[in-house]
């Protein structure tokens, strides 16, 4: 593969370490069965931001500089209306509380970076490469090369998204969304859901937090999304304390 | 009148603060914090429960009505990626299975 050649020539002057390099691409290696989920949710978002009355150029503009999926498409009407702009950094904020949550698990593994680092690999977190970062950790909790891995996923990642949603933009005519596009995003997060329903605690916070996100489905700014996660990680919390205590006694 | 220029830059550049806010700001700010073994533990179900509440209520609302039924096309095919990667660890066979279940059943209820 020559661009792969090309790319490695890249990695090589940021990650001059070839096992951090091996990392680096083993990470971005297992990212890859998600690659169908990932591109077909850039393609169904690239339509809508155009759908949605953004002009070619804006969504290009607002796709590179947020890399924010969710963010972007709860804050696409609020640009087309000229909404004040306090509501739209707000409504973003709230879209994307989850990902506090994310950065407060990766912080431990990234406390010892630069900022530059930090600030380059929190941009780089979304659900799919948090996701695989931590099922590696629960395979290899030790795994030293553990950022190197993440940066590999994310990076993979981000490509993948960029040029779907770049695809879809510029084709937003003649792509056909209602063949389900959307679904086979949803999908792909079935296999990485699957591997963390390891005991009950965590089948119980799966459980308590789909619950909880669909009764909440209908709450503004996506805050349902996030009262699943908090109410299901509490569930989970709560239940592995008390079978600890169970067998303790 | 629509927005002008000046706007969606400014616009965009917030979406993107923002975003870069939730994701980088406790990365950049918050390195002096310890969380707690408690909170520490809570976070290991993160990602669980994340997945769980982005992906079931998609699974359940069609048009934003909640479907829970089993005619419902995208919850069959849901649970078919489910059982295919159970048994078979395939995460292409899983997709490539819940998008057949979802167009089947789509074209046979569709009549």
């Amino acid at each position: 593969m020559s661009s792969r050649s090309s790319i490695s020539k890249h990695t090589r002057s940021i990650l001059p370490d070839p096992i951090q390099r091996e990392a680096y691409w083993r990470g971005a290696r297992e990212l890859l069965p998600a690659a169908p989920g990932v591109f077909a949710w850039g393609l169904v978002t690239g339509v809508a931001m155009v759908k949605s009355g953004l002009s070619i150029e804006y969504a290009l503009i607002m796709t590179f500089l947020a890399y924010a999926g969710s963010a972007q498409l709860a804050a696409l009407p609020l640009l087309v209306t000229v909404a004040p702009l306090w509501v739209v950094a707000l409504t973003a904020i709230a879209v994307n509380l989850r990902f506090v949550v994310y950065s407060a698990a990766m912080l431990p593994h990234l406390r010892h970076l630069p900022p530059s680092a930090r600030v380059g690999l929190g941009y780089l977190i979304g659900d799919i490469g948090f996701a695989k970062f931590s099922a590696l950790l629960e395979r290899e909790p030790n795994y030293p090369h553990r950022v190197a891995y993440f940066a590999g996923g994310a990076s993979c990642n981000w490509v993948l998204w960029q040029a779907s949603s770049v695809i879809g933009i510029l084709a937003a005519t003649t792509i056909p969304v209602e063949w389900g596009l959307a679904l086979a995003g949803t999908l792909v997060l079935i296999p990485l859901l699957v591997p963390f329903c390891r005991d009950r605690p965590a089948l119980a916070g799966v459980c308590v937090a789909s619950v909880v996100a669909i009764m909440g489905h209908g709450w503004p700014l996506r805050l349902g999304l996030v009262a699943g996660i908090v109410a299901g990680m509490l569930t989970a919390l709560s239940l592995e304390r008390l079978l600890q205590r169970q067998s303790a006694a | 009148m629509g927005p002008s220029d000046a706007y969606l830059w400014i616009a965009i550049l917030a979406i993107t603060l923002s975003a870069l806010l939730t994701r980088a700001g406790l990365l950049l700010w918050g390195t002096g914090l310890r969380f707690r073994p408690v909170v520490q533990s809570a976070l290991r179900y993160a990602p669980a429960c994340a997945l769980a509440a982005i992906l079931v209520p998609d699974l359940v609302f069609v048009d934003q009505q909640l479907w829970l039924a089993p005619s419902n096309p995208k919850l069959l095919a849901g649970l078919a990626s489910c059982l295919i990667f159970a048994f078979f660890r395939s995460m292409i066979g899983s997709l490539i299975g819940g998008m057949a279940v979802y167009w089947v059943v789509g074209y046979l209820f569709a009549g």
